[in-house]
């Protein structure tokens, strides 16, 4: 990549100068989308229940007020990136643990081989805490998620590999039992 | 994100305003026309939150929805007959070997304006390589060309905005 590229590359950001009109999009956008949920018909007709309510919603405003002082700065994007990471992190933790176990109870390797396997997952462990720690600097929040779905990625990738490979010579060695 | 899924118009809602602008700016740089651009900005919403339960976390919901903003962006540039990829294959063959002219930082604005007199095709690709960050896989992909066209037609179209910002 020239430097021409390169500055362009870097500033690209700068490039988007429109802005839309966010309600009249949306309006036609909502008007298109099926209804969401059915409307919730209104049980809490006895005064009691009103208080418990009301006592229940001051609780909570104030747990949240009291989460946001803490919290201080955190933006609201970078919430909303957070909360796309732990949509991420939950499709992906599952699919890789689920491999690791399979790895983990191979009777084809010994057991200094897995552990020398599992190292490299231990590696891209370092990536992904560091990445999570960029990501609290907030810096730019989509290029540092899909480094993180790459990272994931890799992961099952390296094990697919693994257990692919681990296939292909069993079966070469029936084939070979049956020539004998 | 899981709650956009299941319909939740909020979470929708939310989603809507993380990536609106960005997808607008897509939208306008390929169409040019402002109308056109909200009508594929608004059909690929509606086609996203339709089809959320595809959506599998492959890349993230941004690079996602923007797939689908460049697609309908280019299928509408079809429609209306505004070419997408450049016309002229076979008329520069020779230039190719000259060598690339090094050309150093310059403002934001003038490439720009440099952008908007490229001829159609020569835009497109520009776009795609440079602003909105595709390889020449993906561009070839999206263009249906193929990855090695991709990169040659990218290379006349910078060589030629390059001559365009020069004699601005």
């Amino acid at each position: 990549m020239d430097s021409f590229e390169k500055n362009i590359k870097e500033r690209r950001k700068e490039f988007d100068v429109h802005v839309a009109d966010r309600s009249k999009i949306w309006a036609n956008i909502e008007s298109r989308l099926p209804d969401s949920k059915p409307k919730v018909i209104p049980l809490w007709r006895k005064s009691i229940f009103k208080v418990a309510a009301s006592i229940c919603i001051l609780l909570g405003a104030g747990a949240l007020l009291g989460i946001s002082f803490m919290k201080g700065t955190s933006s609201e994007s970078a919430m909303y990136a957070s909360k796309e990471l732990q949509d991420i992190d939950r499709h992906y933790q599952g699919l890789v643990s689920y491999q690791v176990q399979l790895i983990e109870k191979n009777g084809q390797l010994t057991d200094r081989e897995k552990q020398e396997f599992l190292s490299f997952m231990d590696e891209l462990d370092q990536e992904y805490n560091e990445l999570r720690k960029e990501m609290q600097h907030n810096l730019d929040n989509q290029l540092i998620l899909e480094a993180i779905v790459a990272n994931y990625k890799k992961r099952i990738e390296l094990i697919e590999n693994l257990l692919k490979q681990l296939n292909d010579t069993k079966i070469k060695e029936e084939e070979y039992g049956y020539t004998l | 994100m899981e709650k956009s899924k299941q319909g939740d118009r909020n979470s929708q809602y939310q989603l809507y305003e993380l990536y609106i602008d960005a997808m607008y700016n897509v939208g306008m740089r390929f169409l040019k026309i402002k109308e056109d651009a909200e009508d594929v900005v608004q059909d690929s919403f509606v086609e996203a939150f339709k089809n959320l339960e595809s959506f599998k976390y492959e890349s993230t919901f941004g690079a996602w929805l923007k797939r689908i903003v460049i697609n309908k962006s280019i299928n509408h540039l079809k429609l209306k007959r505004i070419p997408v990829t450049p016309m002229d294959e076979h008329e520069f063959h020779l230039s190719d070997d000259a060598p690339e002219e090094v050309m150093e930082a310059v403002e934001v604005t003038k490439v720009k304006l440099g952008i908007d007199k490229l001829p159609d095709g020569y835009r497109q690709i520009i776009n795609l390589y440079l602003l909105e960050g595709y390889d020449h896989m993906e561009i070839g992909e999206v263009l249906g060309i193929s990855s090695s066209t991709s990169k040659s037609q990218y290379h006349r179209a910078k060589k030629k905005l390059i001559d365009i910002i020069k004699n601005l």
